[in-house]
């Protein structure tokens, strides 16, 4: 007999779960360095610009809050989970600027279950993932589903 | 561009964009540390029987050629105009989808449609436009899609702008 797997499955999720991880230290080099590459708008590279923007000041990417979201989430829960990789997000909405200096950690709500109908081996989690800075205020709302093996 | 400019339906070719293993394992390294972002090996043995660039990469990408795109347009506009300085930042998106893994050596062509024009009633100053931003494979395929949403200021009263 092989002990049943330690990592989370599909059976393994019910609505109403939630998981509490991360821990993201944002600093002003990364903010640049990924807008430079990414998204070299003046309001996420230059603190006088970002000030003159809707945002009051130098501010993350909406993209690079999205990949340290997802670093924070391979790192605490994906690692954990029988995962089959990603298909996208239903929904994504940038609440708060993400600032220099602002520490980043996520809650991962679990919102409704579904069997796949056209595949026996996997499941879709439907998920509430929320990244919350130091000050407690939501900073990304992301609505998403996630694909989880069944166990056999 | 003002919000008054953009014409609906539009479609606006962005230009191409080739996905090389070593950007997709640093991208991977960094941000979604996942075997088959990261590990050639054991991404061979992965579902995806291969290397694949992570889909904030495939997203990523969009915003990067997209900018390029208005800042290749905008070198002929006056940017002088504060008021211009509201546009560009977005409250989110919708419907994201990675549809087809993107492996090394691929090419994507980019592009952005706005499909939605929607009046602000709290900020008067601006509009917010909803734009279909996809990306094809060399064959054609559609790889990825996904609505964005931006503000975009309004041109001011009283401008002969």
């Amino acid at each position: 007999m092989t002990a049943p797997s330690p990592l989370l499955h599909f059976e393994d999720f019910h609505p109403g779960q939630t998981f509490v991880f991360g821990h993201y230290a944002v600093s002003r080099e990364e903010i640049v360095e990924f807008a430079g590459e990414f998204d070299p708008q003046p309001h996420h590279l230059d603190d006088d610009a970002g000030k003159r923007s809707l945002l009051g000041g130098l501010a993350a990417s909406g993209w690079h809050v999205c990949a340290m979201a997802m670093r924070m989430v391979v790192d605490g829960l994906i690692v954990k989970a029988a995962n089959r990789g990603g298909v996208g997000a239903d929904e994504c909405r940038w609440m708060k600027p993400v600032r220099p200096g602002d520490i980043l950690r996520v809650e991962v709500e679990v919102l409704e279950t579904r069997a796949s109908t056209s595949r026996s081996d996997i499941g879709f989690v439907h998920v509430a993932c929320r990244i919350f800075n130091q000050r407690e205020q939501v900073a990304l709302l992301a609505m998403t589903p996630i694909l989880a093996r069944r166990r056999a | 561009m003002w919000f008054e400019d953009i014409v609906l339906d539009e479609k606006k070719d962005l230009g191409c964009f080739t996905f090389t293993e070593d950007a997709i394992i640093a991208f991977g390294r960094k941000y979604d540390p996942q075997p088959f972002h990261v590990d050639p090996q054991a991404a061979k043995e992965s579902l995806y029987g291969g290397l694949i660039a992570s889909g904030w990469h495939t997203a990523s990408v969009w915003m990067k050629l997209a900018i390029e795109s208005r800042q290749n347009e905008s070198k002929s506009e006056s940017q002088s105009s504060g008021a211009l300085a509201r546009s560009g930042v977005s409250p989110g998106f919708e419907n994201m989808r990675w549809l087809k893994p993107v492996r090394p050596g691929m090419t994507l062509r980019y592009s952005m449609t706005p499909i939605e024009k929607v009046d602000l009633k709290s900020r008067p100053e601006l509009g917010l436009i909803k734009t279909l931003g996809e990306a094809h494979d060399e064959a054609g395929t559609l790889v990825f899609r996904f609505v964005g949403k931006g503000f975009v200021a309004r041109k001011p009263k009283g401008s002969m702008a």
